[in-house]
This record gives C-alpha cells, structure tokens and sequence, in this order.
C-alpha cells in the first residue's frame, strides 16, 4: 500500500468522524443561566454573597422557564448554599423544602440528598436534634453507592452527636468522616478534624484536641475561611485553657476577636 | 457541388464571428458606460479648489459632504511649484446654489475612529455662490489625539501648580510649617504660665508680675506667627487663584469637546459593540465547529460543594 492510500484512508477517517459527531444543541438562554452560574460561583468564592445570590437568583429563572430540571435544582441547592452563609436559615430551608417537596419535576437523587443533607444541617443549627437526624437519614437514603456526600453525611452526623453531648458518638462519626474525607476533599477534613477535637474536648483529652485543631487550623487558613480559623482559634484556646496555659489561651481568643471584628464570614 | 457548400459554411463561419464581434463590442461598451457613470462622467459637476501646507489625510475619491450628504468628491491632490498642495473637488451641481463663496472647506473625521471627509461648511446666504474654479479657504478639523494632547498641555500647568502648593505647605522652612511651629510653641509658653499662675495664685506679687511678662510674651509670639500667615497665605490665595482659573478653561474645553464629540460617541460605542459581538459570534462558530469543540470543553452549570459545618450558636 502506498503513501497516497495511507493519506486516503486517513482523511476518510477523520471524514468519518466528523459525520458521526453529534453537536450538542443548547438554547441561548440555556447559555445565558450558565454564564449567571459561572459569575456566581466567581463571586462566592471571592466572598460576594450577595451578589453571588442574585446572580444564582438570575440563573434559576432561567432554568424555570427552560425547565432545565437539572440547572434547578443545582441553583436552587447555591441559593440555599448562599442564604444559610449570608445569615438567612428561614430563606435557605425554604429553597430547600421547594426542591425536596416538589412534586412535578424529578430531580436526580445525588442532588436530592445534597438538599437534605443541608436540611440536616439548618435544623442542627437551629439545636433540632430529632429533624437533624430525621434529614440526615434521608440523605443517607438517597446516597447510592457513588455518591460522594458520604464524608459531609458522617460529619453532620458527628455535629448532632456533639450537639446531643454524645462524645463517644461524636468521635466515632468524626474519625470515619475523616478517614472518608482525607484524600477527597480538604473542606471536609477540616470540618472532621474540628469535630473531632470538639469530641476530644468533651472526653478531656485536651492534647490531642490541640494538635486536631491546630492541623484544621492550618488548612482552614489555606482555605481562606474566616469563621472556620476563628472556631478553630477558639478551640485551640479551650484546650489551652484546659491544660492549664492561661497566657496561651489569650492569646488564641484574641486572635479569634480579631478575626471576628472583621465581620467576613 | 462541393465547393458551393464549402463557400455557404464560410459564409456563416463569417456571419457568426460578426455577431460574436458585434456582442463583445457592445458588451464593452455597456461596461465601458457603467465605468463612466460610476465615475460620474456622465454628470454635470462644478469643479473648485482649496489649498492646504500639506496634503495629510487627503486623497482622491474621498468624499465632500454638506450638511450630512454627500455632494461630491475630491478629483485631485497636487503639488504646486510654491510647495503648497492645490486640492480640486469636483461639487454636484445639484447643490451648488447652496455653497456660497464665502463657505469653508473642513478636512474632519466622521466619528472618533472612522473615514475621513472634506466637509463644506455653509457661508452666509447672502454671498454669490460658487461656481466653476472657486477656491474656497480650508481648515483642518481637530482629530481624538490632537484634542487629547491639548487637554494633557493644559492639564500640566494647573498639576504643576497644584504640586507647587502642596510642596510649599509641607515644606518643614516655608511660611506656613514655621507659623504653626511658632503657634505651637507660643500655645505651649501660654499653658506654661497659666499653670504658673494657677498655682501661684495671687499670693506673691512678683511672681505674677513674671507670669504677666510671659503672657505678653507669648502673646507678642502669637502675634508675630499671625502676621507671617498674613503674608503668606496672599501669596497661596493669588496662587490658589490662578490654579482655578486654569481649571475653569479647561474644564470649559473638556466641555466644549465633549459636546462636540456627543453625536460621535454612541456611534463609537455602537460600532464597537457590533465589532465584540462579530468577533463573539466568530469565536463562537470556531468553538462550535468540530475541529476545535473537543478543544473547548462545554461549561455546565456548577454546584457549590456541600460543606457540613455548622456554627455554633450564638449565646
């Protein structure tokens, strides 16, 4: 065979698949409810809630009147995400009650156990033991073998044990939400790693809860979440405290007030 | 027999190769007479002239507007044995009756970034009009970088001043600095003695005596200090003046060109606009085309990852 027939087959391949090809279709207002996610998700990491809830806002009207099912529920998932961290609980459970309660649309059961999940979360911080659980389980329920919350689940697992004085509990679901978290993702660890520290406080064991807090510390700080440094400052001073270095523990609240005079969350 | 038929097939060889001869003329000349109509021979124009030190931004074929329209176009540009540049421009006689001789023509740009145009500006209506080999004075209209480097010029002085202020408050030797160091100073002196005297009360007579002595010292300090600020601050006021004046004539100019460029601007603004959507547009039919889709990957709506923190609550 030649080198003319090679160049022939070729080009007939690569004809060939160009005609197999299927472009995608979308509709330029699904475009444009991409492009407000995109801004928004811009404006929530650098810290711009408010503007991020609108554009997320933006995002989701156009998604309603495309009945984009799956471009719902993930604004509506932010919206929540963006009102529980701007302060608003009440405004955050109601998007999520809307997806978790929708009785039309079908939303994937990854997407409906990130709801829950985050349900779970408000009613823990409203000190709703029982509706913490209650929506804990149901996400565990919804998590398929693939599902990638199981590290967030353990952790508010962990959380309404800590909040029920449950130490054993708490460090049980704490260390497996870690071990789970470790290697996928760093915000999770840190939040297992501050659990259990809280746990290793309740148990008296106050060394082991300084160096947990100081490890969370270092990746909050990488992270740049003020509200986290400053509760894993404020750890750090407990323990501080517990062991009996008063000077320490000061110094560790007065960094915690710096940060909190700042008012970033 | 024979050669009867091969003198008929000459015959119509002949005829053809006229009508073909005929066609290819005619077809000439009808393009021949669409040249010339393009190049407006067949109109009945006024040709006049202007002349300019030099021949920048000028060039056959462009366009002379009145008012907005078109009215003709610029013929030739030559040198002249002076070493002036001799510009003809050829005007529709359709609209000569309303160029009179006293009219200008402008050399300008018909936005911000665009073509260039001779455009006439209309003289008085009472003036004859012109007709063939008028010559009508020409000026040059301001361009966006000439009007900038005005702008900068007249900035400099007033920065400069503004500069030469500031300098001379914060200078630890100048007038002002040395005025308020005395103040200072003589407030210190006067809240000295009336310590002095607070203390000392009325009880001993000679020492008030001193404390007295120290108030008019220092009141004579005081004094001093004002009058050096007298004459100082005249000296920054005129100074101040002069600064402001400066401000004013070119916050006027900013204004006048400013009204002058608004009809321009949303043109601008529109043309650029147009231009970023084309290039958009191109973009987005490179990104679509499937040579090049697999090397831009599609966005997709993104959710922000689920954080199981809680905070505590507040007290």
């Amino acid at each position: 065979m030649g080198f003319r027939s090679h160049v022939a087959i070729l080009c007939s391949l690569v004809l060939l698949s160009a005609c197999s090809h299927i472009e995608e279709t979308r509709s330029a207002r699904q475009e444009r409810a991409t492009e407000f996610n995109q801004r928004a998700q811009r404006a929530f990491l650098r810290g711009e809630y408010q503007s991020a809830a609108d554009l997320y806002g933006n995002a989701l009207q156009l998604d309603v009147a495309i009945e984009n099912v799956n471009g719902i529920a993930t604004n509506m998932l932010n919206l929540a995400r963006v009102y529980q961290v701007l302060g608003k609980p009440a405004l955050a459970e109601r998007y999520l009650d809307s997806l978790l309660e929708d009785k039309a649309l079908h939303y994937a059961p990854a997407q409906l156990a990130a709801a829950a999940v985050q349900k779970s979360l408000l009613r823990l911080q409203e000190n709703d033991v029982a509706g913490a659980t209650a929506w804990v389980e149901k996400s565990a329920g919804y998590c398929g073998p693939d599902c990638t919350l199981a590290g967030v689940i353990d952790n508010v697992r962990a959380g309404i044990a800590l909040c029920a004085n449950d130490a054993d509990r708490a460090l049980q679901w704490s260390e497996h939400a870690a071990s789970e978290n470790k290697g996928s993702s760093q915000l999770e660890y840190a939040n297992s790693l501050r659990l259990t520290a809280s746990a290793r406080l309740m148990k008296h064991e106050y060394d082991a809860a300084l160096h947990l807090s100081e490890e969370a510390l270092a990746i909050d700080k990488t992270q740049g979440l003020p509200e986290k440094i400053r509760q894993d400052l404020l750890l750090s001073a407990e323990a501080h405290d517990k062991l009996g270095h008063a000077e320490q523990a000061a110094q560790f609240r007065d960094r915690a007030a710096r940060i909190a005079a700042t008012a970033l969350k | 027999m024979k050669l009867a038929t091969y003198n008929l097939r000459l015959q119509n060889i002949e005829k053809r190769t006229r009508q073909f001869m005929l066609g290819a003329i005619g077809v000439m000349l009808l393009v021949l007479a669409m040249i010339a109509s393009r190049q407006d021979y067949f109109h009945r124009s006024t040709s006049i002239y202007f002349f300019t030190p030099n021949a920048q931004g000028l060039s056959k074929g462009m366009a002379v507007k009145f008012i907005g329209f078109k009215v003709g176009s610029v013929q030739d540009v030559s040198m002249q044995p002076n070493a002036t540049v001799q510009v003809k421009v050829s005007l529709d006689n359709e609209y000569v009756h309303l160029i009179g001789q006293d009219a200008k023509a402008r050399l300008i740009k018909e936005a911000l970034v665009g073509e260039s145009v001779v455009e006439i500006i209309p003289g008085s209506q009472q003036v004859k009009q012109v007709s063939q080999n008028s010559v009508l004075a020409f000026e040059r209209g301001q361009d966006a970088s000439t009007v900038v480097e005005t702008l900068a010029a007249q900035l400099q002085p007033i920065l400069s001043d503004v500069h030469q202020i500031t300098s001379s408050i914060n200078n630890p030797n100048g007038d002002v600095q040395q005025t308020l160091k005395n103040l200072n100073q003589a407030s210190g002196s006067f809240r000295e003695t009336v310590n002095q005297f607070t203390q000392l009360g009325a009880s001993s007579n000679r020492k008030l005596d001193g404390a007295y002595g120290k108030i008019d010292k220092a009141l004579d300090s005081v004094n001093l200090s004002l009058a050096t600020l007298d004459k100082a601050i005249p000296r920054l006021v005129d100074k101040a003046d002069t600064t402001f004046e400066n401000v004013q004539s070119a916050t006027a100019d900013i204004r006048k060109v400013t009204n002058e460029s608004a009809a321009e601007i949303p043109a601008l603004v529109r043309n650029t606009n147009s231009l970023v959507q084309d290039g958009q547009e191109t973009l987005g039919g490179v990104k679509k085309s499937w040579l090049f889709n697999g090397m831009f990957p599609k966005p997709e709506e993104q959710m922000l990852p689920v954080d199981g923190y809680v905070a505590p609550r507040q007290p």
